[in-house]
């Protein structure tokens, strides 16, 4: 079965100036081991794409005008709210851009795994390692245990020490890394990654790019890596999708998009990366504003 | 032009009880380097190596610990107020983020008029002057006359660095600092801006100071590049010569960090699906 089929996917977001489509009609299969990458500039719906397949899109401002998501079969668009609840965090994972937002300043890094590790434990024991109707008392010593293991996972050195320590006392690399193992923490099936190392160095950003990398050698899941960074997509992508004001351009494989690009804008975009043969004043920018496309 | 001898700044550590004092932190360790007139010079680095802390020294918003900055032989440390008041006319800066550096309160002719107001003594000009020389440079930096009189919320973030660079650009100085001007944009609109700024240093004669930690916009931009690490200068020369002969082993894992768009260079391939 298809890990992740986005059929036919239209969304509109309403806003003070009125409704606005946003996405129309986007097709994307992602299958086990696959990792996704889904390029284009701001505003052309990749993030919006990716929120959709948790349904993280608030339902007050957007609204499905028409399509499906199906995660392993399953429509998530036409899921109820508990539905939803056990697949967050638990067959889908999510890492999303700002490793210093997206951790509470005011909880121990410990403590916010551990909260993670409960939540996916009381959902399905086995990813703790218990059986299932395991006691409460055995889930929260096994949540510990799983918080400090994901953490070691991840590269974080001392990890039973640093568990206690807060977000600010760790680097930016490392709070990313601490997402990464909160998203690991429920054995996800399909990890959507939204601008992963953008806030990172390069160093850093290649290290985490190890990481998923070596995730999906080892346990098979399938990615979907929003980025606007072509070489991260080069680096690490099986395939890619060129998103362009909310449709998709052009998708295959990475070698084949990114060193044959069949749409001129894929070429375009490619052309903006100074790489080491651009002399000065050759590069191509897009002029700023999104031309339309037919 | 810019000259910095053996910089040293060090950050006094928490104050311990009544007399001690826990050891500083080293922020930069005898950094030298020469910018020369009419070129545009790189600092590369991470996150905390140092380089924004470099240009707040060359600004003078940091005292040093040790050695000297000269701007065109003239040492910044020793420089009256009013001496350092006509010099910051000459030496203008662009921030990374445009998001944070443009007051939402303000039109975009009243940002980019400001410095006008500020060295009003070294540009003496009448509003009506103000409002003509705002023009000129929003025609400059690519941005239009209908424009003039909009908020900074209505524009996009490649627009915005535009009218960062103007408002830098208004008392017409020498000197740029560029702190990750980029970083903060989309490639497709980082080539613009690139371009941009390449046309005006053409144009205008201008210094470039970028600071970056894209190595592939440093190599596109820059004649000459550093790259400091932890505080320390680890590598300096021309781009070239760094870029393709890197002799120190932080350069050349920074360079190898780099993501090639070429998917053919990942490391990664081998062992990913296909």
């Amino acid at each position: 079965m298809t890990l992740l089929d986005i059929k036919n996917l239209n969304l509109s977001m309403r806003s003070f100036e009125g409704e606005t489509q946003i996405l129309h009609g986007i097709d994307l299969k992602v299958e086990r081991g696959e990792i996704w990458g889904m390029v284009g500039e701001t505003g052309s719906g990749k993030s919006l794409t990716g929120l959709s397949v948790s349904r993280l899109i608030p339902p007050a401002t957007g609204r499905y005008l028409a399509g499906s998501i199906e995660f392993e079969g399953r429509d998530v668009l036409k899921a109820g709210e508990k539905e939803m609840r056990a697949l967050r965090g638990r067959k889908i994972g999510m890492i999303f851009q700002d490793p210093t937002t997206n951790l509470n300043p005011v909880f121990r890094i410990g403590t916010q795994l551990v909260d993670v590790a409960l939540h996916a434990g009381h959902a399905d024991p086995t990813v703790l390692g218990l059986e299932p109707g395991a006691s409460s008392r055995d889930l929260k010593k096994a949540a510990k245990r799983v918080a400090v293991e994901m953490l070691d996972k991840v590269g974080i050195p001392k990890a039973a020490e640093r568990i206690h320590d807060y977000p600010h006392q760790f680097s930016g690399g490392m709070r990313q890394r601490v997402l990464i193992a909160m998203a690991m923490i429920g054995k996800p099936d399909l990890l959507i990654a939204d601008e992963p190392t953008t806030a990172l160095d390069v160093s850093v950003q290649a290290q985490i790019l190890k990481l998923i990398h070596d995730l999906v050698a080892e346990r098979n899941i399938g990615v979907l890596m929003i980025t606007h960074n072509l070489g991260v997509v080069a680096q690490i992508c099986s395939h890619v999708a060129v998103m362009y004001r909310g449709r998709i351009l052009e998708r295959g494989l990475v070698t084949d998009v990114l060193k044959k690009p069949s749409h001129v804008y894929t070429q375009a975009l490619l052309n903006s990366i100074p790489t080491a043969h651009t002399k000065r004043g050759e590069l191509r920018g897009l002029g700023g504003v999104m031309p339309e496309v037919q | 032009m810019l000259e910095i001898n053996n910089v040293s700044k060090i950050f006094p550590g928490q104050r311990k009880g009544l007399f001690g004092q826990a050891e500083g932190f080293k922020a930069l360790d005898d950094v030298s380097l020469r910018v020369t007139r009419g070129k545009s010079f790189g600092l590369v680095g991470e996150s905390g190596s140092g380089k924004t802390t470099l240009t707040r020294c060359i600004l003078k918003l940091e005292t040093l610990t040790s050695g000297n900055i000269l701007y065109e032989g003239a040492d910044i440390a020793r420089l009256a107020p009013a001496e350092m008041r006509r010099l910051r006319a000459r030496l203008q800066i662009v921030f990374q983020d445009p998001y944070a550096s443009l007051d939402p309160r303000m039109t975009i002719h009243d940002i980019v008029a400001e410095p006008l107001v500020i060295h009003r003594d070294i540009v003496p000009m009448t509003s009506r002057q103000r409002t003509e020389r705002v023009l000129e440079l929003l025609l400059q930096v690519g941005l239009r006359a209908e424009h003039l009189f909009r908020y900074p919320h209505e524009f996009s973030g490649g627009q915005r660095q535009r009218i960062g660079i103007a408002r830098a650009l208004a008392v017409k100085p020498e000197f740029l600092i560029l702190d990750e001007p980029t970083s903060a944009l989309d490639v497709s609109v980082q080539a613009d801006v690139l371009n941009l700024l390449h046309r005006l240093q053409e144009e205008l004669g201008l210094t470039y100071f970028f600071i970056s930690h894209d190595l592939g916009v440093i190599r596109y931009i820059c004649d000459d590049v550093a790259v400091i690490y932890r505080g320390k200068l680890v590598e300096s020369g021309p781009v070239a010569d760094i870029f393709e002969r890197p002799t120190n082993e932080y350069t050349r894992m920074l360079l190898n960090a780099m993501p090639d768009p070429d998917p053919d260079r990942s490391p990664f391939r081998t062992v990913a699906s296909v």
